[in-house]
């Protein structure tokens, strides 16, 4: 931690502080974000329960087993959550942003991802084009870092 | 109605267990527990977890933490003393009649962070931040006020710590540090007078978790030995504030153990005491006034192992480990009862004991 | 043989955006004195403590519940603290009723405070709480996550904003009855929809505001409740449950517990109420101080409690079936809509039900209350509890 600030003002004082931590990949992350290099996105599966995962994790919640195999998704899915993000988001983008959770293809849970080339200056008609139930396809970023937001979901039509 | 501890599950300690997330080893140790129990995770009724987010670095650590600690559609609830806290409640929750097979889990990765950094977010911002008030600084006050409250020598403290390193070496479950030298300890960097480098027990990754049963369930299942009666808990939080009598008194680790041994305190074997520094064994022994009798950290303690946030669970599961029979070569022999202790908090402002026994019925 | 768990006492501040004038342990301090006050009770009638605390990033102090302990008279005695998100205020009911109930201690004093805007960063202490690998680049946050699944029950079930709204209008009026309450006062629908849209379909209205203060309930057994209280509200209910913490996973055909409809909940309640002996939610609970800390939550959590079915509870409260003279009054407080003081959130639900139960609501009392539900929401909507309080005790295992 560096105090780096440390100031009374008034009946107030200011402090900024600093957290540092290393989150360790573990068993699965390192293999996920490789495979997003690679254009594909992996999932996890665990034979016992038979559920396919994303995102990816070691175990399974439901057997309690570990996921024992990879199954490589489809770059294509169904809707089952989404909302358009309209203001007060501290994030890599500004507003409007449109997320979405996706069920692809192959895959028994969903994965979060933001949605791209849908116009959104009327929100409600964007809405539509995202509602659950609706198709969408995966995209990948031209220079894919390994990083989650290397690929998005644009709609299907 | 009693309760029984019927497995447990101990992660090999490591400087950096940077191979996992914390999820993957927290899985493992669970899932090793219940093996060891017998039980599947479907069977749980209950888990209490043990956690802090400033450790995890995680604003709500249970959110990650709660399934693979074995929580998955099951009552869950964490609390962020301790690991041994966690246990507390837990036998509360057993004992409350509403919960039968319960899991414990707690977990610590100090290599992922700095931990100092945080120990000094937990001074107030107005009287104790300023100073930089920390672990070391916090048990260096602790060290200077038992020396002088209780005569306590330079040489004891070291004697203890090379000893605690002793026994440690013989624990398959620990880190098998080299045993250093008197002079090693003597001569070691100074801390924070008198704290020397030397006197504080190292600090590694780790997990423990625990099955709980209720005699009921036991009656319900036959076919599950357990490896401990818990015979009683007792915990207490001391005065925030540091000042002399805070530090020596002990009043919060006399009352944990007061109110785990009630009447008896003659029956106990062993003890494994949380002693981050020798001082804190030289202070606890003294204490809980313990006959020479009574051997002290069979397991060598926090010198086997410490994961910090769970050092104390780590002793528990040492401890009833020997009551069972399972304690391996640092195994003590006829051990009937069995205490552990735990302490967290700036200069063991929270102490907790809990007291195992042989189970005394044959559910086989 | 276990022992019966009543309410001795409860206080609450009043919920606002800062607290200026006290420190965080001050705060913790003028809850422990409230509720011994109210309960005529002595410091050393306390037995033992659980402090219910959230993230403590918030206040900018690591295990703040330690340096409390002096300012809520607890040195010396035994305390933990309870962390369970949201849901930590309910958690620590519950850590409490166990500590009575198990015969372990006489009473249990549960305290905590909430300073959330002790820090500009609050959104970011809030983004913590997900994946750094797979979640925390995205904009998922509470508020982000709740609009999805808020927008997946409305497709669903045909419900609109405007029925959110309704809601929203509804708790506001209540809570000016609250003397506690953070937000409240007289507004429209039309303003409700009128007001920002943060991620749709929820507007800045649907979303509780962040409060500051601090609470404090004191329940023992029947010697306790003898001593110190003529009319408890006995704990005669809990029941908790915890889901994953993926989304992703509990919004698909294979979920075990589908999050849009909040199928949770029915867990969670089904335990409670077996173990306090109600089968016609409906008929024998008269107030439900549910968790919602946005619009959409609330009336979700109460179809899964079995007051009605699933997709039906926003058409009741068009038809005004959730007022306080409805056939549940629900969130007469305002709920967690009108005031959310994170850490003890929770506990507010529960000492408003406890509250109504005693018949110590004050202006919003409801009348003949004999049995009340509280929840509470952790993560998210991954821990949830419920509680129910009933003015005598019932006895089923």
């Amino acid at each position: 931690m560096n105090e780096k600030t440390r100031s009374i003002d008034g009946d107030v004082l200011n402090e900024e502080i600093t957290l540092t931590y290393r989150y360790s990949l573990g068993e699965v992350a390192g293999k996920f974000m490789a495979g997003l290099r690679d254009g594909k996105i992996l999932a996890t599966r665990c034979s016992k329960s038979g559920m396919v995962y994303l995102p990816p994790r070691s175990f399974c919640e439901r057997s309690f087993e570990k996921c024992d195999s990879w199954v490589e998704a489809a770059l294509e899915g169904v809707v089952e959550a989404s909302t358009i993000v309209v203001r007060g988001f501290e994030g890599s983008r500004p507003p409007p942003v449109a997320i979405a959770f996706v069920r692809l293809d192959g895959v028994d849970s969903a994965i979060a991802n933001y949605v791209e080339e849908i116009d959104l200056s009327d929100v409600e008609v964007a809405m539509q084009t995202i509602a659950v139930g609706a198709r969408v396809r995966v995209k990948f970023i031209e220079k894919p870092t390994g990083s989650v937001t290397d690929f998005y979901f644009v709609p299907a039509s | 109605m009693e309760s029984y501890v019927i497995g447990i599950g101990l992660h090999s300690p490591s400087k950096a267990l940077a191979d996992f997330r914390l999820e993957e080893i927290v899985y493992h140790t669970a899932r090793a527990a219940l093996d060891d129990a017998g039980v599947t995770r479907n069977q749980l009724d209950h888990v209490t977890l043990g956690a802090s987010d400033e450790f995890d670095g995680r604003s709500i650590s249970s959110m990650l933490m709660a399934m693979p600690a074995g929580a998955y559609l099951t009552d869950e609830i964490r609390v962020t003393d301790s690991g041994a806290s966690a246990f507390c409640l837990a036998t509360a929750r057993l004992k409350s009649e509403e919960f039968d097979l319960g899991m414990v889990a707690s977990w610590c990765k100090p290599s992922k962070t700095i931990v100092e950094v945080f120990m000094r977010l937990r001074g107030d911002p107005f009287f104790t931040r300023p100073l930089g008030i920390n672990m070391s600084i916090s048990d260096a006050l602790f060290a200077q006020a038992v020396a002088k409250t209780f005569n306590v020598s330079d040489n004891e403290v070291c004697e203890r710590v090379v000893k605690a390193y002793e026994r440690a070496a013989n624990n398959p479950r620990g880190m098998k540090y080299d045993v250093p030298s008197l002079n090693d300890i003597r001569e070691s960097t100074l801390e924070s007078t008198p704290l020397r480098i030397g006197h504080r027990a190292p600090i590694t990754d780790g997990a423990v978790c625990m099955v709980l049963a209720s005699e009921r369930w036991l009656q319900r299942h036959p076919g599950h030995q357990p490896l401990a009666r818990i015979a009683g808990v007792g915990w207490s939080t001391d005065s925030y504030r540091l000042g002399r009598n805070r530090l020596s008194d002990l009043v919060s680790a006399q009352k944990a153990w007061g109110q785990a041994v009630g009447n008896d305190p003659a029956k106990i074997d062993l003890i494994e005491i949380e002693a981050q520094t020798g001082y804190h064994e030289a202070a606890y022994v003294r204490a809980f006034k313990l006959s020479d009798s009574i051997k002290i950290s069979p397991s060598g303690g926090a010198f086997a192992q410490n994961p910090l946030f769970c050092t104390g669970l780590v002793g528990a599961a040492e401890a009833i480990l020997q009551v069972a029979g399972r304690a391996g070569p640092v195994q003590l022999p006829n051990v009937r009862c069995a205490a552990a202790h735990s302490c967290h908090g700036f200069a063991q402002q929270g102490n907790v004991v809990m007291i195992f026994e042989e189970p005394g019925i044959d559910h086989g | 043989m276990v022992e019966t768990v009543g309410v001795l006492g409860t206080y609450q501040s009043n919920f606002k955006t800062r607290e200026v004038d006290k420190t965080f342990a001050e705060q913790a301090q003028g809850a422990a004195l409230g509720v011994l006050d109210a309960s005529n009770m002595n410091p050393d009638d306390v037995d033992a403590i659980v402090f219910s605390l959230a993230p403590t990033a918030f206040m900018g102090v690591a295990d703040a519940d330690r340096w409390c302990i002096d300012h809520i008279f607890g040195a010396g005695k035994p305390m933990m603290r309870v962390h369970t998100g949201g849901a930590t205020g309910g958690s620590a009911v519950h850590a409490a009723n166990s500590l009575v109930r198990s015969g372990i201690f006489r009473s249990v004093m549960i305290v905590g405070a909430e300073r959330i805007s002790e820090t500009p960063d609050a959104q970011k202490v809030l983004n913590q709480i997900f994946d750094p690998f797979y979640e925390k680049e995205m904009p998922l946050q509470t508020i982000t996550t709740v609009a999805m699944m808020a927008n997946a029950y409305m497709q669903r079930h045909g419900v609109k904003q405007e029925d959110l709204a309704h809601l929203v209008v509804r708790q506001r009026r209540s809570a000016m009855n609250n003397p506690h309450a953070h937000l409240k006062g007289e507004i429209t629908i039309d303003d409700v929809m009128a007001s920002p849209m943060i991620s749709y379909p929820l507007k800045l209205f649907d979303c509780c505001p962040r409060s500051s203060g601090s609470a404090a309930m004191i329940i023992g057994n029947m010697d306790m409740v003898r001593k110190h209280q003529s009319h408890p509200a006995f704990i005669n209910g809990t029941g908790g449950v915890s889901d994953s913490n993926w989304i992703g996973d509990r919004i698909v055909p294979t979920a075990h517990a589908d999050f849009i409809d909040w199928k949770l909940m029915r867990v969670a309640g089904a335990e409670c109420f077996r173990r306090a002996g109600i089968d016609d939610p409906i008929n024998q609970i008269q107030v439900a101080e549910v968790y919602d800390a946005f619009s959409i939550q609330g009336l979700t959590q109460l179809e899964q409690l079995g007051f009605c079915s699933s997709g039906t509870a926003f058409r009741l409260e068009r038809e005004n079936a959730w007022d306080v003279n409805g056939a549940v009054a629900v969130c007469p407080s305002g709920g967690t809509l009108c005031s959310n003081p994170i850490a003890v959130s929770g506990l507010v639900r529960a000492i408003e039900a406890a509250n109504q139960v005693m018949g110590t609501a004050g202006g919003h009392q409801v009348a003949n209350v004999h049995n009340a539900v509280a929840t509470s929401v952790g993560g998210i909507a991954q821990f949830l509890n419920c509680t129910v309080f009933g003015n005598d005790y019932v006895r089923t295992n």
